[in-house]
């Protein structure tokens, strides 16, 4: 188990300096997309946008310290399975992920 | 009867029995279709939370269920008035008073409310502020839940499990749910408080948005695995 030290339990970060924090990201199978736009419609953090012309539409991520938090509801969504997270977030410090460890669909074990 | 040689792609979802189905594929949704939730599908649902276990079986919540859309669009602004204000005191990378005041209100808020002021919600204050991010995103049926502050031990985690319940039963009818925290910010001013009842021992504590999904947002995904202390047999191993 691990914990805080005593400088990161008193340093509460501001929320957008990528020195120490790092948001969610997801990857984007660019092919796969069709420019539907509903995994940008349903973003809560609105770290996706479309863009292209009208053929060509695609969805992409904000590069700019996208607000993602790494809560895969664009993957459910999406019908073509273009969509999923490859970084969660950490902001670092006060708030650093202590006891989170790779990503996992949900899985079964043997008896 | 030999099988059959050709192996079948094994389908991983098929031996999750109908209650983990609905617990593993429940998505928060955040798009709505207008059509309205039967009546008789909602009391449905609030008997899912009425039958929640609660600390010795006090069940302190009460429910609210709002379904005039002016009434939710008025909440829905009152709601985005407030986050337009803590996004001008606090905000200090767009403040019109500047970035050191902000700054400095922002910092200290956090210290002292480290929960409320995270890095998320913050972010969430400012998108709502900006008209980016829906409030309760264009729901028929909003459920507030309020507490009763006099409950058993922990009245919070008591209302959890009520809507918890009450999620879980809309997603295995087919509706989409989405939790909304910021139904707290209706606590500011006396206008929430008199129109919900929200006096002594009555609190808001939660809303859960209820309606039919725009597509198909249920399903499963990838989440992190949780670090887990095993103590068997005298021994202690961690698994993931």
């Amino acid at each position: 188990m691990s914990y805080l030290t005593p400088k990161e339990r008193l340093l509460i970060p501001t929320y957008d300096n990528d020195v120490y924090a790092t948001t969610g990201r997801v990857v984007i199978d660019i092919d796969a997309c069709n420019g539907c736009g509903m995994c940008v419609k349903i973003c809560p953090g609105k770290a996706l946008f479309l863009s292209g012309d009208e053929k060509n539409r695609k969805a992409r991520m904000e590069e700019v310290f996208p607000q993602c938090m790494s809560c895969n509801d664009c993957a459910a969504m999406c019908e073509r399975d273009a969509i999923s997270v490859a970084v969660t977030y950490d902001f670092g410090y006060f708030f650093k992920p202590l006891h989170h460890g790779p990503l996992s669909p949900p899985r079964k074990f043997e008896e | 009867m030999e099988s059959d040689p050709v192996e079948k792609e094994p389908d991983v979802n098929a031996d999750w029995n109908p209650v983990e189905q609905v617990i593993l594929e429940r998505r928060s949704v955040r798009s709505y279709k207008k059509k309205q939730v039967p009546e008789g599908t909602v009391r449905r649902i609030l008997e899912a939370g009425r039958f929640a276990p609660s600390a010795g079986n006090c069940q302190p919540w009460k429910f609210i269920v709002v379904r005039d859309r002016d009434m939710i669009d008025e909440m829905e602004r009152d709601v985005v008035r407030l986050c337009k204000l803590v996004k001008l005191l606090m905000d200090w990378r767009t403040s019109p008073l500047g970035r050191t005041i902000p700054l400095l209100l922002t910092r200290v808020s956090a210290r002292l409310l480290p929960n409320l002021l995270h890095p998320i919600p913050f972010g969430a204050i400012c998108l709502v502020a900006d008209g980016k991010l829906k409030v309760f995103h264009g729901s028929p049926t909003l459920i507030l839940l309020l507490k009763d502050k006099r409950g058993v031990s922990h009245p919070d985690v008591d209302i959890g499990c009520a809507g918890q319940n009450m999620v879980l039963a809309a997603h295995s009818m087919g509706l989409g749910t989405c939790w909304v925290g910021f139904v707290m910010l209706l606590k500011v001013g006396p206008k929430w408080k008199r129109r919900l009842g929200m006096k002594y021992p009555y609190t808001i504590s939660e809303g859960i948005c209820l309606g039919y999904p725009v597509g198909n947002p249920d399903g499963m995904i990838s989440r992190e695995t949780q670090e887990v202390e095993w103590f068997e047999d005298g021994a202690k191993k961690t698994v993931y």
